[in-house]
């Protein structure tokens, strides 16, 4: 007979989500929900009325992890609303915003992930303090690699969390010679750390798969050789940028979207019947607590194609350039092999920049109401706004974040792991949950759906 | 008082060597001295200066990043000129390391707060290298120089050439030869209201700081207060940059100096102890002292 596992809540990644487990006598996951308990921020309705250089600030706001991916996002969705073209120095700049962006988050990812992976035995916390050789050293690399991101993202958007340079219509201030010169010093710098420290993690991760167990709070957990496996689509816009409905071949298509409510997806309430006080950090839930997934998870459930997808740097390579290792261990490869790539796109974007180019459109339309949308490739996938802007004013607007879509997916795959290794799987989506924390629901016929949850 | 000057490592009487410099000059050519040596050396990268604005005589701030950018900004204006807004930027779009910065002692105020809390000025802090003060009894807005000048001065403020405070008098030099004095007491109504609290008149927080109280025509007195700007101030002297003479030893020396201060000083105290007492148990908070 099944029991029950909750681990609540789940450690080392960005906001606030559980774990409920139904797993086999041999502690294998029969089904597994991964939802977020983050509280719903209603982003969308503060949205409303707003003007449209409000909106994308507004927005940014939900994360401060990946802001400039929202900001970027809001601002092209507005732009696709109003039909508004940018000039090509604008796109540049953004372009190296973005990377710039990824670069510090999939760095960051790293330190949060190691230690599941990390040589067993060893001081595992990537610590640029650590007493121990190597980790000391890696550790400095990846916060020197994130500190490169986060330099270049604060020259090109004026500010590294929540940029301020980026407006609808392009930027508010060009990049003179000399920040572009240090920001191509800086991505010179950077490319080596890359470079090494991808080959550092597909060592760590390939080793990782070769070993048949994996310490948790203690115990011997068997490493199964398709940790993470799932049989559900991919999406991506771009392989490194992003798309929107002012581009000639669209990366993504709103028809194509649907939402479901969570109470039509997740299982209802149960109670705990298996606890394991030794798990890391505090142990699971004791026996006897209910667990609601239904009625507690705070987000939608976008389908694409009517099946959820799975988002973040494997669709893109999966999309883009025929990558096709399944599983944890394949995603992250997938995330590290972005690293040098982040570094070449800024390279060649600033080769290109022309600082004394013009970063603002000479008009800026003041909208109708039509539909406009961006999907920008943020870090952890495919993150799409979509807007309606009519007069300057926003009428409608809503956001699909890259771990809302990932949600049910990583949900398909925790099937078939042993529960313990669970967070391992969830980690390997690099989970942002605060920023997918969104209650909008629309049907078949694009109808609000959830109303009353966002009242 | 005693304490009007401010902490400081050495007072001294002195000016640029560089005749280019001394043409341009307000008096002594401090600033923009200073600012070349460091430019030259590598000290600051680039510097926040009072550039011209769209209109005459109105100043902007603007980040000189060579000795030809520097050289177009010499002089004082005598309204405001908005430095610290664009000390992020600096940093940002402009892509500068080591910033130097000039500004009146509020605003010198200013960018040491923003050294302590970097609320709003993320990555700033660090990146201020040269923090040059002027001395200041009162700013005026632009309205209040166009009026001063083209009302009371009867010139357009185009064809003026020079102005000066000094000697009690608000001066008004033409380009074709006028001189115009118009005595203090004109001039006061049309001070910033927001000067009137300010109790710094030598820019203390400054790490060199400088003006023409004090010194002979065409020098400036200059106080360094900090060790980063001794550091500065001792290598431009070897390098020649200034000729200097003892404060001690020039007329009307630091007693000028000091009185002024202490003008000041008394003067705003009154306003700030007024506005203690101001609206209904809303007293505006002395900026001076702690809460």
């Amino acid at each position: 007979m099944s029991k029950v596992v909750e681990i609540s809540p789940t450690t080392r990644h960005e906001g606030h989500s559980k774990l409920v487990l139904k797993v086999d006598d041999a502690g294998i996951i029969e089904r597994g929900d991964w939802l977020s308990i983050t509280p719903v921020r209603g982003v969308e309705k503060l949205a409303i009325n707003k003007t449209m250089d409000q909106v994308p600030k507004i927005a940014s706001r939900v994360c401060g992890i990946c802001p400039i991916a929202h900001t970027l996002a809001g601002i092209e969705s507005m732009e696709g609303s109003i039909r508004c073209e940018i000039p090509r120095d604008a796109k540049l700049l953004r372009i190296v915003l973005q990377c710039a962006n990824k670069l510090h988050s999939h760095a960051l990812h790293n330190i949060l992930t190691l230690p599941d992976m990390y040589i067993p035995g060893t001081d595992k916390k990537i610590n640029p303090f650590s007493a121990e050789e190597p980790v000391r050293s890696h550790a400095k690399r990846i916060v020197r690699l994130r500190e490169i991101g986060q330099t270049i993202g604060e020259i090109a958007g004026g500010e590294a969390i929540h940029p301020s340079n980026p407006r609808v219509g392009g930027l508010y201030k060009a990049c003179t010679p000399r920040a572009v010169q240090k920001m191509y010093d800086l991505a010179k710098e950077g490319l080596p750390l890359a470079i090494e420290q991808m080959e550092f993690m597909i060592a760590v991760l390939r080793n990782f798969q070769r070993r048949d167990w994996a310490d948790v709070g203690g115990k011997q957990i068997p490493i199964p050789k398709d940790l993470g496996y799932h049989n559900q689509g991919y999406m991506a816009a771009h392989p490194m940028y992003g798309s929107s409905n002012l581009d000639e071949n669209p990366g993504w298509n709103p028809e194509r979207w649907t939402d479901v409510r969570p109470w039509d997806w997740y299982m209802g309430e149960v109670e705990v019947s298996l606890a394991d006080p030794s798990y890391p950090i505090g142990g699971t839930s004791p026996v006897g607590t209910k667990a609601n997934p239904q009625m507690e998870a705070c987000t939608g459930v976008p389908l694409y194609d009517g099946s959820p997808v799975e988002v973040g740097p494997r669709a893109r390579m999966v999309q883009f350039k025929n990558y096709d290792e399944k599983g944890t261990i394949g995603q992250q490869i997938a995330r590290a092999m972005e690293l040098p790539d982040c570094l070449y796109t800024i390279i060649n974007a600033l080769d290109e920049y022309n600082p004394s180019g013009k970063v603002l459109a000479d008009y800026i339309p003041q909208g109708d109401g039509s539909l406009g949308w961006a999907a920008n490739e943020a870090p952890r996938g495919c993150d799409v706004h979509l807007a309606k802007v009519k007069d300057g004013r926003v009428l409608w607007y809503n956001m699909l974040v890259p771990t809302t879509w990932n949600f049910p997916t990583c949900s398909r795959a925790l099937t078939g792991a042993p529960w313990q290794l669970a967070e391992v799987i969830v980690r390997g989506y690099d989970p942002c949950v605060s920023c997918a924390t969104h209650m909008i629901v629309v049907d078949d016929d694009k109808k609000i759906v959830a109303q009353k949850l966002i009242r | 008082m005693g304490t009007e000057l401010g902490k400081y490592k050495l007072c001294v009487s002195a000016r640029s060597t560089d005749k280019d410099i001394l043409k341009k000059a307000q008096d002594g050519g401090i600033v923009t001295q200073l600012f070349k040596f460091a430019l030259e050396e590598g000290i600051i990268d680039g510097a926040i200066v009072a550039g011209q604005g769209d209109e005459p005589w109105r100043p902007r701030p603007f980040i000189a990043t060579t000795v030809e950018e520097l050289m177009t900004t010499p002089g004082t204006r005598y309204n405001i000129s908005p430095q610290v807004s664009w000390i992020k930027e600096a940093t940002r779009s402009y892509g500068l390391d080591k910033v130097g910065i000039v500004g009146t002692p509020c605003q010198m105020q200013a960018v040491r707060k923003g050294q302590l809390y970097p609320v709003g000025l993320r990555d700033v802090d660090d990146k201020i290298a040269l923090a040059i003060g002027i001395f200041c009894m009162e700013n005026f807005p632009y309205q209040s120089i166009k009026q001063l000048v083209e009302d009371h001065a009867g010139m357009k403020l185009e064809s003026v050439k020079k102005m000066d405070i000094g000697k009690g008098k608000f001066w008004v030099y033409g380009a074709r030869g006028q001189v115009v004095q118009l005595p203090l007491k004109v001039t006061h109504k049309y001070e910033q209201p927001g000067c009137h609290v300010c109790l710094d008149y030598v820019s203390n927080l400054a790490d060199v700081s400088t003006g023409s109280v004090g010194s002979p025509d065409g020098w400036s007195t200059v106080f360094v207060r900090t060790r980063k700007g001794d550091d500065i101030w001792s290598k431009a002297i070897g390098a020649g940059c200034f000729e200097t003479k003892p404060i001690e030893q020039v007329k009307p020396g630091l007693e000028m100096v000091s009185k002024l201060a202490n003008e000041k000083i008394t003067k705003n105290q009154k306003t700030v102890e007024e506005r203690a007492k101001f609206g209904v148990n809303k007293a505006l908070r002395n900026p001076y002292i702690k809460p």
